[in-house]
Order: structure tokens, then sequence, then C-alpha cells
């Protein structure tokens, strides 16, 4: 266990306020705490003050207007569990979910938890990505709404400010023409290996050719990345197995990983084509459109 | 340092305590309430020797702080047993000599408690995958997976006994 990690103080915040009101107050030396599984492996030396959020209903899986909205402290198995995320293209958030960390973990670990780790491996990022989720952050300031493209800005980095936090994950209602697919690479040799690649693919359909694509990646930049090049070979086309190829291997090319204690650059480049190839795949078949 | 006032249910009891707010759940139930049956493993969330239950789900004690599971009732290895002898799962760990050096043992049993709370008739898949925070280094895991399923098929016999 690291020595350093000795926080004085611990708060199980009323209300929203209260927990900005500390963060500002601590600057930078307090953090929040849902889950607390990515937490207490890193146990960064300068906390003071742990914010806890349980009381803050950040909890929940519903569907409001256009969208479903998640709360940022909903526990992962909860959105593994949730018939709500079941049908397509949400399903992929399920998919996602279902191969991050282990069962035991996800009892504890919560969806803000994940992506405000900010990992470029992050799981569920590449499949929130390919949902065009929205984040709502608040923070001494008020309250924002942000697209999950702009939220990761380096290796566990993002764009929340010292007085920050996320409240909730929202993902718009699509058309029902729309199917989404993720892919992990992981070694097995522990079922908590995170991610040597991981990627997602959204297809939306309309009369057999695709209207809108989109293709994120995982592990291979410093942030998840959207492969926009790839998305750009798909549109305003109908999906042979050439076309799924082609976008594959663009999107292999923008990939940008580094050498690494799990894999080489070249091993990451050519896994992006394997995976996005396989996403392509079954996000077609997820929207009816049998793959030729 | 501001100590922490927490209330848990531990196998049953009521404790009143004082944590410090860095406390692990694993810290509190060894070093304070004596309560050595789970185990540290890693520390860090990878080898599953220290689950136990926190409101009936699985949960890594190293990685939760006790501040955390205020009000929440707690089970461990020492409050499996409900009557006289042993549990259905220990029974079956031991008649399966899935018990070697023991250490995994306690974290692998409320591992798979949790499992058959909700999935009283769990695949051998589900089994594998309800465990798989848990590693072992002696059995191969063979034979906890299959007394693991006979626990699951005696507690269900047992349960339309009533």
């Amino acid at each position: 266990m690291n020595n350093l990690f000795r926080p004085r103080e611990f708060v199980r915040v009323k209300d929203m306020e209260e927990a900005t009101q500390l963060l500002s107050k601590f600057g930078g030396r307090a953090r929040v705490i849902a889950g607390g599984t990515d937490l207490l492996v890193s146990q960064p030396s300068h906390v003071e003050c742990l914010v806890d959020l349980s009381k803050l209903n950040l909890s929940y899986i519903r569907e409001e207007g256009d969208a479903i909205k998640i709360g940022a402290a909903t526990r992962l198995a909860s959105v593994e569990d949730s018939p709500l995320l079941n049908s397509n293209p949400y399903r992929v958030v399920i998919e996602a979910v279902s191969q991050l960390a282990t069962p035991t973990i996800r009892n504890m670990a919560t969806v803000g938890g994940n992506l405000c780790n900010a990992s470029p491996a992050a799981d569920l990022a590449p499949a929130l990505m390919v949902l065009d989720a929205k984040m709502t952050v608040v923070g001494a300031k008020g309250k924002r709404q942000l697209p999950i493209g702009d939220f990761f800005q380096d290796v566990k980095k993002t764009v929340l400010g010292e007085d920050d936090f996320l409240v909730e994950v929202l993902i718009p209602r699509t058309s029902t023409e729309t199917g989404a697919a993720f892919q992990k690479l992981r070694h097995h040799q522990t079922s908590i290996d995170i991610a040597i690649v991981n990627a997602a693919a959204r297809l939306t359909f309309s009369d057999k050719t695709c209207s809108e694509a989109r293709v994120a990646l995982g592990a291979v930049a410093k942030t998840p990345i959207y492969a926009k090049k790839a998305e750009e070979v798909l549109v305003g086309k109908g999906i042979d197995q050439g076309l799924r190829e082609k976008a594959a291997s663009v999107a292999a090319e923008e990939s940008r990983p580094i050498d690494d204690i799990r894999a080489s650059v070249a091993y990451r480049k050519k896994m992006v084509g394997v995976l996005v190839r396989r996403a392509l795949e079954e996000s077609a078949r997820r929207c009816g459109v049998w793959p030729k | 340092m501001a100590k922490v006032r927490i209330h848990l249910t531990v196998n049953g009891k009521d404790c009143e305590l004082e944590v410090e707010s860095y406390e692990t759940l694993l810290a509190v139930l060894r070093d304070r309430l004596e309560l050595t049956g789970t185990k540290k493993g890693c520390g860090k969330g990878e080898c599953g020797a220290c689950t136990v239950k926190v409101d009936g789900k699985a949960v890594l004690s190293c990685l939760t702080l006790a501040a955390q599971v205020d009000g929440k009732a707690i089970l461990t290895i020492e409050g499996l047993q409900e009557e006289a002898g042993l549990h259905p799962l220990q029974e079956a760990f031991v008649k399966h000599a899935a018990v070697q050096c023991g250490y995994c043992t306690p974290g692998l049993i409320m591992a798979a408690t949790a499992l058959l709370d909700h999935r009283p008739d769990p695949s051998e898949e589900e089994v594998r995958k309800a465990i798989s925070n848990n590693l072992c280094r002696c059995t191969g895991y063979d034979k906890p997976v299959k007394a693991i399923l006979e626990a699951s098929s005696v507690l269900r016999e047992k349960e339309h006994g009533r």
C-alpha cells in the first residue's frame, strides 16, 4: 500500500453545492469518490479531502424526453443489467461494460469513475463516443454540458477543473435503423487486464445506404479518439465487405499507438484494423443489414 | 486527523466504529474487528482474496474505504454459517479437495455465495465468470468450480425442502 495516501477528511456531501464548495476550498487537493475502485489503486498522495457522492442521487438510468440519461455514480453492474439499454444501438454500452474489469469490481465501480479516470483505454469511452453522448459537469461556476469527444484532453486528464465533477452522461435517442458494436482485445492472463486496443462503431442506414457512421478507438492515442477518416469512407455507400475492410485499414492508419508493456505499435495498428472490421460487421448486422 | 464515525452491521452484529478516512474495509475487518478470515493478497484489486459481501453483493474490501460502507451490512467468511456445521459451500470445498493452501478460499467462497444468492442454478460459465476476480495458485480452479456447482444443487434442494 502507498503510505502517502492519507486524506484527512471524508465528507458524505448532502448536495451539489456542498460538493463544489469543498472542491474549491481544497483547491485540487480534494477528490470526489463514488466507487473508489480507481482511486484506491492509484492512491494519489496529495489528497486531503474525499468528497463522497453517495447522497447526491447520481445513480440512475432513465429515459427522459429524447434521451437516455445515466447518473455519473451509477454502478457498472447496474448498467450491465439495464433493460433500458438492452436494445439497439444502446446495447453497445452493455457490451463494453461486460468486458470492463470483473463482475466483483463492477459492483462498486461507476460510469463516472471510468470516464473521469480518463485512461486512454477506458472501455466505456468508445461505446459512448459512437452514441454521441453528452457529459453534464457541475462546478463552482454552475452546470455545463459538452460532447464526449471534447471531454478527454490527455492521458488521465479531462476538461474537469479543480472544482468540477461529472454528474450525468446523456445518450441521445437515435433513429431505428442504427446498430452499434464494441470490440476489446485484452490478454486473458488475469481477467481484469485493460485493453490492448478497444474500438466501437455505429452505422445508420436509410434505404440500404449508410447515412451516418461513427468509429471510435481506445488505447491507441493519448485519449480515446474518433477515426474520422474511416467514418468518411463509409458514409453515403452500401456497406459491403470491401468497404468495411477499407474503413478498418483507414482507421488503423489514423491510430497513433505507442509501444508499451502490453503490445507494440505495429501489433496495435494491425489489431485496430481487425477490431474495427469486426465492429462494423456486427453494427451492420444489428441494424438488420446483413453484411455481404 | 478527523476520524469518521461509522455504523456497520458485520455478520449480523451492529458495530459503531471510529475509522480513519483512508482506512479500507479490509483493514477494519482484520485489524479492528479481528475477523482475519478475509485475506489481503495484493491490496490492489487483482487477486480477490479480500472479497466480502456488502449488502449482498461481492465487493473487494481492499478497494473499499470503511467510510464508504457506513450503514451497510457486511458478511465475511466467518458469518457464512447459519447453523451448526459447515455451510454447503464450505462442505463442498472440503469434499472436492478445492482447498489447498486455503489463502484464496474465503474470497472464493464469498464470491460464490454472492452468485448463488441471485443465480441459484448457475451454469459452469456463470460460475467461472463470477469468480474471475479470484486468483488461485494451487488448485487450477477445476475443483473449486465443481464444488460451487455441487453446493448450488445442495442449496436448491434445501430450498425446496422448506
